[in-house]
């Protein structure tokens, strides 16, 4: 008799767990709250990843084919889990989709429900959705998805373009006192193909400190000195209009003890990852812990951080907190490991 | 008598009676003699306080102009860690000197606050301890030289007036390199102290102890032997035809 898996998330850590517990004959069962897979990336339209600019397609299209035509695979599509119950040491939990309520035995549960962008709005200072000119990383990542590159008020190329980093991270004023750990990264990367795209547009960062951990380090390099990106240090204050239909930032250079007022074509703010309606959602549903930052909690972080507190139902992915989408993968296949092994000792 | 005061004082000139001068632009100050605003009298003296102290904008076509040198060409690599304040051999004694913070100024194009540092921009002694040390291979002491060359191109006036150049050290110092094709520090040191006055320092205690001990072990000799780099001689003509062309070139600009 195969084993029964229940994933809920179709994101890059729910298709990697999926399609290796298929390849190994394992029955997925693959619950996706939208109409498609592929998580935030997709929903987003992700261009091209860091480190190496590789199309997005090439990592989330790859995953989506191979879930798509994993022959243990069953996905349900606009769907969610509307009761979940202990059942020895398996789990009965019944799909909602919109064929009606379908009630299934799962031998161990996945969860990779990911996480959501920090929405700018919440935080006024940014005057996000105030001035059509102040954009965050996601809808830069969609505008180059999309290939319409230019400043939204007009329609025109910027002359010169802000990223703004920490924003809605390292902010106890929003309430998020962590750091989102990607969006340095994000930021940099989408400084370059800025600076590619429009050689004449100046490009700057504001920022507090650097954070592109790791490997991530040699593209932050490389958008100093092969793309003249200037880094500024400070956190902005305020962002208001300016002259001849420009925004202002408003802030402190810290290096040279001074206030700036800088007019810019286009601000982009390096919104963070919170954990979303979904976490505390997933975690009273099927009674795992919810840690103080709004994610999933694991059960230890460093021995098992793809494991719940609840035996039987483990984590993959950004629902645990911030991270890099090739962590993501590496989780969703930990976690697979671990959800069949579960399922095997309890047969 | 207050009165009569009153109706002989001269009228000032204009913005005359403003003290923060630093906080004025007198061209830009508007006189206004009967200026009416719905029927509000405003005549006088506007534009008063004209200089913002904010940053208002980053002038990068300056930062392309350094980046355009030889000596400047990586300053785009910055990314103000302080490693060549840290060691710097000059801050210590100036703590205006600041590689870091005069790079930035530079990255920003932020002449309006390095304009305020031409008298101790010159400190650098060309140590090169933070071009050894700099973690991104900035080569911040040539930097230095940048920042020397920027602030004679747009402040020659303050330059003229804030930094005299000593000529008999001048003198010293350019029979050194063209003579010799190099830098003689105990040469330069003796050359010093006699100008000061401090002849009798020269042979003190330390200066005899040193002498003999640098006798002893041979270093004494192996300075002797250093001599000059080798075909000198030519260098020595394009460098003198060099300064002559300069010369020529800036008497027919005056």
């Amino acid at each position: 008799m195969a084993e029964n898996i229940l994933v809920i998330g179709g994101g890059p850590a729910g298709l990697n767990a999926a399609t290796m517990l298929s390849e190994i004959g394992v029955k997925v069962t693959l619950v996706e709250r939208d109409s498609f897979l592929g998580g935030n990336p997709k929903k987003f339209k992700y261009k091209f990843l860091f480190p190496d600019m590789q199309p997005a397609d090439n990592v989330i299209g790859e995953l989506i084919k191979k879930t798509e035509t994993g022959s243990n695979i069953k996905v349900y599509y606009s769907s969610e889990i509307s009761d979940f119950k202990e059942k020895g040491k398996k789990f009965d939990a019944t799909i909602k989709s919109a064929n009606g309520n379908e009630t299934k035995t799962f031998d161990s549960v996945i969860v990779s429900t990911g996480f959501e962008h920090f929405d700018p709005a919440r935080d006024a200072k940014y005057s996000y959705q105030l001035f059509d000119d102040v954009i965050d990383i996601k809808d830069l990542e969609r505008m180059m998805g999309e290939n319409n590159f230019v400043r939204p008020s007009n329609g025109q190329p910027p002359k010169n373009v802000a990223f703004i980093l920490c924003v809605g991270s390292r902010d106890r004023h929003v309430g998020n006192q962590y750091c989102s750990r990607v969006c340095c990264t994000v930021s940099v990367k989408q400084a370059i193909e800025l600076r590619e795209h429009f050689p004449d547009c100046e490009v700057y960062i504001f920022y507090m400190d650097i954070r592109t951990y790791g490997f991530f380090e040699d593209l932050y390099w490389q958008a100093m000195e092969e793309h003249d990106v200037q880094i500024v240090k400070g956190r902005i204050a305020e962002i208001t209009s300016g002259p001849d239909n420009t925004v202002v930032c408003k802030g402190e250079d810290t290096l040279l003890r001074g206030p700036f007022e800088i007019p810019f074509d286009m601000v982009v703010l390096a919104s963070g990852m919170e954990g979303g309606p979904q976490s505390p959602e997933m975690s009273k549903k099927l009674g795992i812990e919810l840690d103080e930052h709004g994610f999933l909690k694991p059960e230890n972080v460093t021995l098992s951080p793809f494991k719940s507190n609840r035996p039987g139902i483990f984590l993959a992915g950004a629902c645990t907190g911030p991270k890099a989408i090739s962590d993501s993968i590496t989780e969703g296949a930990a976690a697979a490991m671990n959800a069949y092994t579960y399922a095997v000792k309890n047969r | 008598m207050a009165l009569e005061k009153q109706e002989h004082r001269p009228v000032a000139e204009k913005g005359e009676h403003i003290i923060a001068r630093h906080l004025i632009e007198d061209d830009s100050i508007k006189e206004e003699k009967n200026l009416v605003i719905d029927g509000v009298d405003v005549s006088g003296r506007w534009n008063t306080f004209i200089l913002s102290r904010v940053d208002a904008e980053y002038d990068r076509s300056f930062f392309r102009e350094i980046k355009d040198t030889v000596v400047g060409s990586r300053i785009n690599r910055c990314w103000q860690c302080g490693m060549c304040t840290a060691s710097c051999t000059v801050t210590p004694l100036y703590r205006r000197f600041n590689p870091r913070a005069f790079i930035y100024m530079m990255q920003l194009g932020n002449l309006k606050e390095l304009k305020k540092y031409i008298d101790v921009a010159w400190r650098c002694v060309g140590c090169y301890k933070c071009s050894q040390r700099c973690p991104k291979q900035v080569n911040p002491a040539e930097m230095m030289e940048a920042l020397g060359l920027v602030i004679k191109k747009y402040f020659p006036e303050e330059v003229e007036s804030k930094l005299k150049v000593d000529e008999d050290v001048k003198k010293i110092y350019d029979d050194m390199i063209l003579g010799d094709g190099r830098l003689d520090l105990a040469k330069l040191h003796t050359s010093a102290m006699r100008k000061t006055g401090r002849t009798k320092e020269l042979l003190g205690k330390i200066e005899r102890d040193t002498i003999f001990k640098m006798a002893k072990d041979g270093r004494a000799f192996s300075i002797l032997r250093l001599g000059k780099p080798r075909n000198w001689g030519k260098s020595k003509e394009a460098i003198e035809n060099y300064l002559k062309n300069i010369k020529s070139i800036e008497n027919s600009e005056n």
